[in-house]
């Protein structure tokens, strides 16, 4: 068992004081921040630059953030592998959605982090395992102690909590795309479309975007819907810049075909 | 001169040039005379091509210089901006709402360094605004407009130090004409640290 | 020869005097809109040289709106009347939907100055989405609904009217011809003249705008009605501005088809429809419904492909307007046996002032510059070259030729001096103003400048004493023309 040191003194100490030490968590990582019904808000964290905590990857030794994120962009998202919920099929998705939309190792690579300090890099290779990414140059699943994980916690909105009941974590799923060390994109939902994981790849291959639609608005007829990369695929709002036109041309089809029999 | 006045004078000196081809064109009927045709047509070909040439070079040369932003650049710093009835938000932070809004609009002025690539990103939390940015002598720089329900992506470089306003440049109701913001370009090598530290506080 | 010529197959003699007379009723209201319009506008300029300083802003912002939209329909409807009164040459456009669309015209210009000087509604003309439901305190509900009331009217009478005088063309004219492809084909014209050309490609293309500006009225009343509803900020700026782009802009045709049809005659050679012409008018007709992607390149969310789009489509349809048009008319006067009276010089100078402001469009439409001269002074100064002395002097000069026309009463030279002189000094005088500020950065629809741009302050107020000589010129032409139209009106 190789983990973080200030992390292995607190597994200790935890051993001691539960009798059942799998079922119990470490105290000091019960919970952490402000549980909310909504994902944290991507606005409020956009261009923060994040914590240069260090990384236990479960291949090779210690690597500070910053060092990983030299050799390619991150896409980070936090699990913990005892969870019964959201975690498993989250990353299903996120496979899915890599695999759809390319790039995964070259232009970007996703690190996995536990934020469940009982995580060890064994349970981490069984999880990478399991989802078959063990092997995938892509994926990097690490830990690191629980300080760098609260202050990376705090740089990016995400949080957690125990429920004593339920044996389990309520925590959000949250992708957070670091380029240079700098937040530039975040997505939350416990599955992820391919659609929106493009514009977060896209973003980190530095494609741009001219413009996205502000959230919360009714729009019925939007002219132009974009994709990342500034691809733009053609709304219904469209069709209604076209329907003058039509209208003009078409009634006058009909007006002079109507007169042709009484010119002559 | 600015590229305005520049093109101000390539508009008078064609204004006077077609001007003066109508005068000249109305003091030729003073001696009414039999005109050969084909010379005319020849005449409007030449003209055809000329103008269609004259077009296409300007085209050239211009579609090049378009004010959208390149995707293989990528900005040094990004400022939001957000327009309002009626005054700009501007602030290195998200606005995401009128609280975030209200404290862009009364913190200190954003600084930028000279010479830095800032993107800005601008939209509208009520009606269309203009955002278009003023040099500290007064002149237009360059403007993107601030819709409601989008965020256009501006890019801009300032070279030289000062202050910079920001006028509203789409009408937008009674005080469309007082709405403005402002912010500072320094110079980076004085405040290369002042800026670290900007840049610091915005990571936590 | 005054029109509609009685007796031949087409019109009856009390027909044709009623047609003539609600003719000069339709240009009597537009030389009372555009005097009236003409004054609000020298309001603007007066108020931006800081003469009422304890005037509050929405003043201006709603004489703003109803100048903008006033002058717009005003030449509008002016180029509709003309266009309408030509063609009884070759058919018969209703007089009873004519006599609808000016009851509709008068009414809806009397809604609009209601919602504008009553209502203080103002929001521009473009009543920019979501604006009219931001009011600031300043435009009560009421004025909103009697805004769009009006604009829903004025649309459909005038949409029924473009429909009218379309039939009226095709009950004489295959499309074929009416668009001149017979000649394309290589055929001869046939005498199909090349008014009815330029007619025809006028009239298809407004009735694109007029539609665009119900679709448009369409979607702000579902907003209106159904709460919880928005409209897409971006397609709402695209129909605004393919509806007024396109409006101002076959006003203009209009106006060039008047001077198709009536230039010839004071320069004594026809105007003939030519293969060059109809490819021209086509291509017109093919390009003028995109161009409007002009307006919209400062709102980077606009597809990159429609932004290449605008530039080059603003720049070669500036092609046909001078190879054929301005070039075509400069031919047919070069060394001909020429009548020089107010009208024809009218003509010729509109036919000036529309070159020397497309000079001044094709420079706005390059997007590289636009992002320095989109929403300053410079966008009004070259619409304001196109409209004040391009079609405004054509729709003059046919105004005077008409009441000339109709009365045989002489003009007076040294009245035509004066006004030409005055109009030219005043009028170009004023532009460059407006041209001079663009160029130095001043935004356009400010009431008042900030110190910063003082230079505002300095450009309206050489405006100011160049509108006075226009105001002198408009005076003499109304007392040489106006006089003459009542006579025949009355007569």
């Amino acid at each position: 068992m190789t983990t973080a040191r200030p992390m292995l003194g607190s597994v200790v100490a935890l051993a001691m004081a539960c009798l059942l030490a799998a079922a119990c968590p470490a105290s000091a990582q019960d919970s952490l921040g402000q549980p909310a019904n909504t994902p944290p808000d991507e606005t409020s964290f956009i261009f923060r630059r994040v914590p240069d905590i260090t990384i236990t990857p479960i291949e090779g030794s210690p690597v500070t953030l910053s060092a990983l994120g030299r050799s390619s962009p991150l896409v980070i998202t936090f699990i913990y592998t005892r969870c019964g919920g959201v975690c498993s099929p989250f990353l299903e998705s996120l496979a899915a959605a890599a695999r759809q939309t390319g790039g995964l190792g070259s232009a970007y690579r996703i690190l996995v982090l536990s934020f469940d300090s009982r995580d060890t890099l064994a349970d981490l290779r069984a999880a990478a395992r399991a989802h078959g990414l063990a092997a995938d140059q892509g994926w990097i699943f690490g830990a690191a102690s629980s300080p760098d994980i609260a202050r990376l916690a705090r740089a990016t909105g995400f949080w957690f909590a125990w429920h004593w009941s339920s044996g389990q974590y309520d925590h959000p799923s949250l992708l957070i795309a670091v380029d240079q060390g700098r937040i530039v994109r975040m997505l939350a939902g416990a599955t992820i479309p391919p659609s929106r994981f493009r514009e977060i790849t896209d973003e980190l291959r530095g494609k741009f975007v001219p413009s996205y639609p502000a959230q919360n608005r009714r729009v019925a007829f939007r002219c132009f819907r974009y994709t990342p990369g500034g691809g733009i695929q053609i709304g219904w709002g469209f069709l209604v810049l076209l329907a003058p036109g039509a209208l003009a041309i078409s009634s006058a089809l009909w007006i002079f075909a109507r007169s042709r029999g009484s010119a002559s | 001169m600015t590229p305005q006045v520049q093109a101000f004078w390539i508009f008078v000196a064609m204004a006077c040039l077609v001007a003066g081809f109508f005068l000249w064109v109305a003091r030729s009927t003073r001696q009414a005379h039999e005109v050969n045709q084909d010379a005319a047509r020849r005449l409007r070909r030449n003209f055809f091509y000329s103008l269609t040439g004259l077009l296409v070079i300007v085209l050239a040369l211009t579609l090049r210089h378009m004010p959208y932003p390149v995707p293989t650049e990528r900005p040094e710093r990004i400022i939001f901006v957000v327009g309002k009835q009626f005054a700009f938000g501007i602030s290195s932070r998200p606005i995401a709402d009128d609280a975030d809004w209200e404290a862009a609009t009364y913190s200190a002025p954003v600084q930028i360094p000279t010479g830095a690539m800032v993107e800005f990103r601008v939209s509208s939390f009520d009606v269309n605004h203009g955002f278009a940015v003023y040099s500290p002598s007064g002149e237009l720089l360059g403007q993107v407009q601030a819709m409601p329900g989008y965020v256009n992506r501006l890019r801009m470089r300032f070279r030289r130090p000062g202050i910079y306003h920001v006028f509203c440049l789409e009408f937008c109701g009674m005080d469309h004409y007082r709405m403005r913001g402002l912010f500072f370009v320094v110079p980076r090598t004085n405040t290369q640290s002042h800026t670290r530290s900007l840049l610091a506080g915005t990571g936590e | 020869m005054p029109l509609p010529v009685a007796g031949d197959g087409l019109w009856q003699e009390g027909e044709a005097r009623a047609f003539r007379r609600l003719t000069l009723a339709w240009m009597g209201t537009m030389m009372f809109l555009f005097s009236t319009m003409l004054l609000l506008g020298y309001f603007m300029r007066l108020f931006q040289a800081n003469a009422f300083r304890t005037m509050r802003p929405e003043w201006f912002y709603a004489v703003l709106t109803l100048h903008g939209l006033g002058m717009v329909a005003t030449w509008f409807v002016g180029g509709m009347a003309a266009t309408g009164y030509l063609l009884t040459r070759y058919s018969r456009p209703s007089i009873w939907i004519s006599r609808l669309a000016l009851a509709g015209t008068l009414v809806g210009a009397g809604l609009l100055a209601a919602a504008t000087l009553f209502g203080l509604f103002g929001t521009g003309w473009y009543f920019l989405y979501p604006l009219p439901f931001y009011s600031s305190g300043v435009w009560p509900p009421w004025a909103t609904g009697c805004f769009f009331g009006a604009l829903a009217l004025l649309f459909s009478v005038w949409t029924i009217w473009v429909l009218d005088l379309l039939r009226a063309i095709a009950s004489r004219f295959p499309l074929r011809q009416a668009l001149g492809w017979h000649v394309l084909s290589g055929r001869p014209s046939l005498g199909v003249p090349s008014f009815v050309l330029v007619a025809t490609v006028s009239l298809i293309a407004g009735a694109a705008g007029l539609a665009a500006g119900m679709v448009l009225l369409g979607l702000w009343a579902v907003e209106w009605l159904r709460s919880g509803y928005s409209n897409d900020a971006l397609l709402m700026k695209n129909l605004t501005f393919f509806f007024g782009h396109i409006i101002t802009n076959i006003t203009m045709y209009l106006g060039v088809g008047v001077v198709y049809e009536l230039l010839p005659g004071y320069a004594g050679r026809p105007w003939k429809l030519s293969k060059a012409l109809a490819w021209a008018w086509n291509t017109v007709l093919l390009l003028v419904v995109l161009a409007y992607a002009h307006h919209l390149y400062m709102d980077f969310a606009q597809p990159r492909v429609l932004q290449d789009t605008g530039q080059i489509v603003s720049y070669f349809l500036s092609v046909p307007a001078a190879v054929v048009s301005i070039f075509g008319g400069l031919a047919l006067v070069y060394a001909a046996p020429m009548r020089w009276t107010l009208a024809s010089w009218l003509f010729f100078l509109g036919l000036m002032g529309w070159a020397i402001g497309g000079v001044g469009a094709v420079i706005d439409s390059t997007v590289a510059l636009n992002s320095r001269f989109h929403n300053t002074l410079w966008v009004p100064a070259h619409f304001h070259t196109y409209y004040l002395m391009g079609v405004v002097l054509m729709l003059l000069g046919f105004a005077h030729h008409l009441a000339v026309d109709l009365t045989g009463e002489p003009e007076r030279p040294a009245m035509r001096h004066a006004i030409l002189a005055l109009l030219a000094i005043g009028g170009y005088g004023f532009l460059l103003a407006f041209y001079w500020a663009g160029a130095h950065s001043v935004p356009r629809r400010f009431a008042a400048y900030p110190r910063e741009l003082s230079q505002g302050v300095a450009a309206a107020r050489v405006a100011v004493v160049f509108i006075a000589l226009i105001v002198i010129a408009v005076a003499l032409y109304l007392w040489e023309t106006a006089r003459r139209c009542w006579r025949a009106f009355s007569a």
